[in-house]
C-alpha cells in the first residue's frame, strides 16, 4: 500500500512538468517558424567557436574517406583511364569550339554595345565540415563575414554549382546544398541539340542525389542530356552557372548534378550583386507632356498643384495628360526611354 | 572537521552523479552532430543524445527529467542545423510515451530491449518527420529518416553497454541512498 501511494504521488508530480515541457516544445517549434534568427545566431556562434577543432578533425577523416574511395577505385582504374583519355580528347575539341564562340560573342557584344556582364567577386574557401541529416544536407566553410561572405551567395566548385550560403558567422558559413529539402533555384534548361528554345524552371531539392525540375509551363518536352544552368531570376544568383543535365525519371524530370559536394574540398563563394540600372538622363523635351505639344510643367515648388475640380483648362499636371487635349496622346514614358536607349546603339552599329 | 570534508566530498560526488545522465546526453548530441561524415555522407549520424534519455528515463527518471530531455533536444536542434524545435518536441514526446509505458519498457531484456529502444526511436523519428512535414508543408522523403532510425538502433547496443557501465560504477553507487 505504501508502495502504491508513493508511485501514484510520484507520477502525479512528474506529470505537471512534462505537460509544461511539452507545451514549451510546441511553442519552440512555432517560435522557430516565426523567428528562426535566434537559432541561427546560436548556431553560428557554436560553429565559429568550433572552427579550429573542425579543421583539425576534418583532415584525418578526409584522409580516411579518400582511402576508402581509393580502395574501390583500384578495381576500375584501367577502364577509367581509357575513358578519361577518350573524354579528354573530345573535350580538347570542344574547348577550341568554345574559344572561337567566345570571341564571336564578344565581337557581337561590342557591335551591339551590349550591357556587359556584371563583375563577380569570389572568395576561395575550404570545406571544414559536412553533414547529411534526415532534413538537412549541408557543409561548413572556413570563410565568413570577415571575408565578405553573405547569405544567399552561390557556392561553386570546379565542376559546377554546389549550393548557397544560408548562414554566415564571423569566420565560418553554412551552405545549403542543391539537394537539400529546402533548396529552390530558378534555372534555365537549354536543349542539348540547340534546336528548341530554352525553358525556365525551378529546381527543387528533396534530399535525394538528383533534385527535381518543376517547369513553369504546363506542357513541356524535356530531353535527357539537356543542360541546366542558373537563370539569374530574382537577381540573387549570377545567370549561367553550370548546374547539371536533365535525367528522365518516369513522369518527372530530375537533374544529375555536375558537382559532387561529398568530394569537394575547395570551393568558391560568388559575391554577385546585380548593378542598379542607371536610366539615361531625360531632357525636358523628352517628357510626355512636351512631346504631346503641351506647355512644359514649371518647377513643382513654385507651382501649387491645382485640385482636379478647379483645374484651369490647359494646365498641365506632371503625370497625366489632359483628356480634353486635341493632340494625339503622348507615348508612355517607358517607350520613350526605350527609343532613347536604342538610338545610340543603332548609331554605334552603323 | 574530517566528517565535514567527507560530507562535502559526498555532496560533490552526488552532484556529479546527478549531472552525469544529462552530461552524457549533451555529449552524445555533440558527438553525433560533429559535421564530419564517414562513408561520404551515405550513412546519417545516429541520435546518440537520445540513448541516455531513453536509458535513464527507464532506470532513474529522477535523474533524467522532462526538462533534461528538453535541454538535450534543444542542443540537438541548434547543432543539427535543421528547423528549430523539431528534435526538442520529438524527444519530449518520446519521453512522455516512455514515462507512461515505463513498466512495459523496463521489463524488456536482451533482443526485446533493443526492440523497445527501436520503438522509442521510431516515435522520435515519426514525430520529427511529421513535424517537419507540417513545418515545410510538403512531404519529406522517408528514406533518410528510416536510415536514421536504423543507425540509431544499431548504435544503441554499444551505447547501452557504455551507459550501463557508467550507471553501475558511478551513478548507482553514488546515488544509492536516494
Amino acid at each position: 500500500m505504501p508502495n502504491n501511494s508513493w508511485k501514484i504521488a510520484r507520477r502525479s508530480n512528474a506529470q505537471l512538468p512534462l505537460v509544461i515541457v511539452l507545451a514549451l516544445a510546441v511553442v519552440l517549434v512555432l517560435l522557430g517558424k516565426a523567428q528562426s534568427g535566434l537559432f541561427d545566431r546560436a548556431r553560428m556562434r557554436i560553429t565559429d567557436w568550433m572552427a579550429p577543432t573542425l579543421e583539425s578533425v576534418h583532415a584525418p577523416v578526409q584522409a580516411f574517406n579518400r582511402w576508402i574511395s581509393s580502395a574501390d577505385e583500384l578495381f576500375v582504374v584501367y577502364q577509367e583511364n581509357l575513358q578519361l583519355k577518350d573524354e579528354n580528347a573530345r573535350l580538347k575539341q570542344w574547348r577550341n569550339v568554345a574559344v572561337v564562340m567566345q570571341d564571336r560573342v564578344r565581337h557581337y557584344q561590342d557591335m551591339l554595345h551590349a550591357v556587359p556582364d556584371p563583375d563577380i567577386n569570389s572568395v576561395l574557401a575550404r570545406v571544414i565540415g559536412r553533414a547529411s541529416r534526415p532534413f538537412l544536407q549541408t557543409m561548413i566553410l572556413d570563410a565568413g563575414e570577415s571575408r565578405a561572405v553573405k547569405p544567399g551567395e552561390a557556392v561553386v566548385d570546379s565542376r559546377g554549382m554546389i549550393g548557397r550560403i544560408y548562414l554566415s558567422g564571423d569566420h565560418t558559413s553554412w551552405v545549403i546544398l542543391l539537394t537539400d529539402l529546402n533548396s529552390r533555384i530558378p534555372v534555365t534548361i537549354a536543349s542539348a541539340d540547340g534546336k528548341t528554345a530554352t525553358l525556365q524552371a525551378i529546381m527543387t531539392g528533396d534530399n535525394t542525389a538528383m533534385p527535381l525540375l518543376d517547369t513553369l509551363q504546363q506542357v513541356v518536352t524535356l530531353h535527357a542530356g539537356d543542360q541546366v544552368v542558373s537563370s539569374g531570376d530574382g537577381g540573387l544568383l549570377p545567370p549561367g552557372l553550370a548546374i547539371g543535365t536533365v535525367v528522365g525519371d518516369g513522369d518527372t524530370a530530375r537533374v544529375a548534378l555536375l558537382a559532387d559536394p561529398a568530394s569537394s574540398e575547395d570551393v568558391e563563394v560568388l559575391g554577385f550583386r546585380k548593378p542598379a540600372e542607371i536610366l539615361p538622363a531625360t531632357t525636358p523635351s523628352q517628357l510626355p507632356a512636351v512631346a504631346a505639344g503641351l506647355p512644359p510643367a514649371a518647377a513643382p515648388a513654385s507651382v501649387p498643384i491645382p485640385a482636379p475640380a478647379t483645374a484651369a483648362p490647359g494646365a498641365a499636371t506632371p503625370a497625366t495628360p489632359l483628356p480634353t487635349a486635341p493632340k494625339p496622346a503622348a507615348p508612355p514614358l517607358g517607350a520613350n526611354l526605350s527609343a532613347q536607349a536604342a538610338r545610340p546603339a543603332a548609331g554605334g552599329a552603323q | 572537521m574530517a566528517a565535514q570534508d567527507r560530507a562535502k566530498l559526498m555532496t560533490g560526488a552526488k552532484l556529479l552523479a546527478a549531472l552525469l545522465p544529462v552530461t552524457c546526453g549533451l555529449l552524445g548530441v555533440i558527438l553525433s552532430n560533429l559535421p564530419v561524415t564517414l562513408f561520404g555522407g551515405l550513412v546519417p549520424p545516429p541520435l546518440l543524445g537520445f540513448i541516455p534519455v531513453y536509458f535513464w528515463c527507464l532506470v532513474r527518471p529522477d535523474l533524467m527529467t522532462p526538462a533534461a530531455a528538453f535541454g538535450i533536444g534543444i542542443l540537438q536542434d541548434v547543432m543539427s542545423g535543421g528547423p528549430p524545435g523539431i528534435w526538442t518536441l520529438s524527444f519530449v514526446v518520446a519521453y512522455a510515451v516512455i514515462q507512461r509505458q515505463r513498466d512495459a519498457f523496463a521489463g524488456l531484456a536482451g533482443g526485446a530491449a533493443v526492440l523497445g529502444f527501436a520503438t522509442a526511436t521510431a516515435i522520435v523519428c515519426a514525430t520529427a518527420y511529421f513535424t517537419t512535414t507540417a513545418y515545410f508543408w510538403h512531404l519529406a522523403p522517408l528514406g533518410p529518416i528510416v536510415a536514421e532510425l536504423a543507425i540509431t538502433v544499431l548504435f544503441y547496443i554499444p551505447g547501452a553497454f557504455v551507459i550501463g557501465s557508467l550507471h553501475r560504477r558511478l551513478v548507482g553507487p553514488l546515488r544509492s541512498d536516494f
